[in-house]
Formats: structure tokens, sequence, C-alpha cells
């Protein structure tokens, strides 16, 4: 789902930056201050976690494969600006350490992946939590998935028509190639894990679970 | 006479020309090996990018495509430099993922050596990968606390 460095053209990736940083720097001065040292061990290992399936690749039929993204769980845990933060921290890891995605791409990545698809699942979960909690989870997990496909796909879309140079493929193939996986496969497996991880985590009772 | 010998040095024009310009029409090929690059663009778990479009760019004009097409079955494209210098490939994958590097093609290239990226290397890397990831995120993490926690100490 990562967008690559040279994919994106700069009057993309410059306003992703603009919309991204002030974003961090609030939600790093409320969710990650001081106050918080008690819930940061839990926050770090989900954030751990996060990376780990989103290196595991699933094949889907067409040649492609799709990944989890782990980070609703922290959106539901403890808000989406710090599952915000801690995907960014994630997508930051793998574009230095491992080449995926990419710094000049980090804005859309993390506003994509790290904030949309998270906030859309944090507010299904709310919305559906007082119906039954496991549906909630679930549908968070779906349909957080398919929000920041959507947008990954939008932003790969409106390249496109700006500038084909940057991405040459028609956005009727982007949107295909994205969606279909995501529609029948990653947002199903997203969502189990969303469910089967806090229950884990609210069985092992620890600080910072208390959603 | 004067005629007749006209005529053979014309017949004889005739024939040495005849062969160019039929070799005008002719597609002549050349076999040249060790000289082209080659490039793999495979997924972190091995599955190669195959049938996917490239692009490839020249130091020479960096903004018009040199070379397009789509890598083959096993995610190689390959591509023969004709100037010295950083060249670009950018290799399209529909979901948003990709290859974008830049290859240097002054640097020798070893032939029958392993290409950088991999079996082996990607074997490691797929292993190696979440354990340095986990280890640089809990380093931040270790860090955080531990800088909050001596601050609140020291009060």
């Amino acid at each position: 789902m990562h967008v690559p460095d040279g994919f994106l053209a700069p009057q993309l990736t410059l306003p992703a930056y603009a919309v991204s940083a002030p974003l961090w720097a609030w939600a790093a001065r409320r969710h990650f201050g001081p106050a918080s040292v008690e819930s940061l061990p839990v926050v770090g290992s989900l954030t751990a976690l996060a990376f780990v399936v989103q290196t595991i690749l699933i094949p889907v039929p067409g040649g492609t494969s799709i990944h989890l993204v782990g980070v609703t769980l922290l959106a539901i845990l403890q808000g989406p600006l710090a599952a915000f933060v801690c995907e960014s921290l994630v997508l930051l890891v793998q574009a230095l350490f491992f080449g995926v995605g990419g710094i000049t791409v980090l804005g859309v990545n993390a506003l994509a992946m790290g904030l949309l698809g998270p906030l859309v699942g944090w507010l299904a979960w709310k919305a559906v939590r007082p119906l039954s909690e496991r549906a909630a989870l679930f549908l968070a997990g779906w349909a957080s998935t398919q929000v920041a496909s959507l947008a990954v796909a939008g932003v790969l879309a409106l390249q496109h028509r700006l500038d084909p140079g940057y991405f040459p493929v028609p956005p009727a193939v982007t949107l295909a190639a994205m969606l279909v996986p995501s529609l029948a496969v990653a947002g199903v497996v997203e969502g189990l894990y969303t469910v089967l991880a806090l229950s884990l985590l609210r069985r092992a009772r620890l600080r910072g679970v208390e959603a | 006479m004067r005629s007749c010998r006209t005529g053979v040095v014309a017949i004889a024009v005739a024939l040495t020309i005849a062969p160019a310009l039929a070799s005008a029409h002719e597609t002549l090929h050349e076999v040249r090996r060790g000289s082209a690059i080659s490039v793999k663009a495979f997924e972190s778990d091995g599955d190669p990018l195959d049938d996917r479009p490239y692009e490839i760019f020249s130091p020479a004009d960096p903004r018009t495509p040199w070379q397009r097409g789509h890598t083959d079955r096993a995610g190689w494209l390959a591509f023969v430099p004709d100037v010295a210098g950083r060249w670009r490939v950018k290799v399209f994958e529909e979901g948003g993922h990709g290859l974008d590097l830049e290859i240097d093609a002054s640097a020798p290239a070893v032939a029958g050596a392993p290409s950088a990226g991999g079996g082996a290397v990607a074997t490691a890397a797929f292993v190696l990968r979440p354990v340095v990831g986990i280890a640089i995120i809990g380093a931040v993490f270790a860090a955080l606390v531990l800088v909050y926690r001596r601050k609140r100490s020291d009060r």
C-alpha cells in the first residue's frame, strides 16, 4: 500500500507534509508527553507489532500481494492521533532502513494509512460498539483498510491526472488493483486481526488497554 | 566502341551500388554479451513483479523515458546504457508499490556475480527486517520512557 519515492510530484508531497507536520506536533504533545509514561511500553509494543504485520505479505490472485496495517488497534486504544504518530514512526523506519515507501512521500503515506484509515475505523467502532463489540472491532479494521486503500489509490490517480510522467498507470487500473484485494481479502484479515489482538490484550490486562 | 565502353562502366557501377541499396532494406543484428544491465524487481517475500510496466531514464535526458516496457515473467528488465552516469529505473505496480532506483552505469559489471538483492540477500532481509524494526521502534519508546522517568526522579 505504501507509495514509493519518485511516484508523486512535490505538488502533492509538499501539501501532505504541510498537513502532517502540525498534526504530528499536536499528537506527540498530547499522547507522548511525560504524562503518558505508563502507557508507552504497551503503545511501543503495539507499534512494533504493526511494523511486523506490515512486513508479512499475503499473496492474492492477480500477481499482487497485500499486507495488514495494524494501527486501527492503536486508534481504538489510544485515539486516532496516537495511531497517526505510531504509523508515521513505522513508515519512517521502513523508509530509512529498508527502502520501503520513502521520505518524500512520508506525509502522503502517513495521512492515508496512519490517519484517514484509523480515524474512519475508530469512528465505525464508536458507532457500532453499542450493538456488538466484536462486530464493531471487525468493522473498524475492515473500514480502516478500505479508506486507506482508497486514499492511496486516489492520490495515485490524481498524480496520473496532474502528470502521468510520475505515475503512468491509468486510474481505473490503480483503483481496481488496490480496491478489489482490499475489499475481498485485506479488509477481512485486518478486521479479524483487530478482533483477535484486542481480545488477547484485554485478557492480558495490560496498562494502556482500557478501551 | 566508346558507347560499348560506357555501357560496361555503367553496368559495373550498377553492380557495385546494387548490394548497398539492397542492404538498406535489410534488418541486421549484433549479439554482444556482458554489456547490458539487468534489474530484477521483486517483493520482500521473493515474488517477482512480473509483467509490470517500467521506464528507464538516461542521464543524458532525465525527463524523457529512454526505454519503456514490461518486466518479464521472472520480474527482470534489461537495458544497454549508451552513456556513463546514473540511469534511473522506475517499475510501476498498479497497487502503488514499485521501484524507483538509480543505477551507476559506469560501475563495471561482474559477469556471473549475484545482483544486489539476489535470492540469498532477499531471504536474509525478509527474516531480519522484523527483528531490526522491532529493535529500532523498541529503542525509540524505551528512550522516551527513560527520559520521562529521569525527569520525574529529578523533581
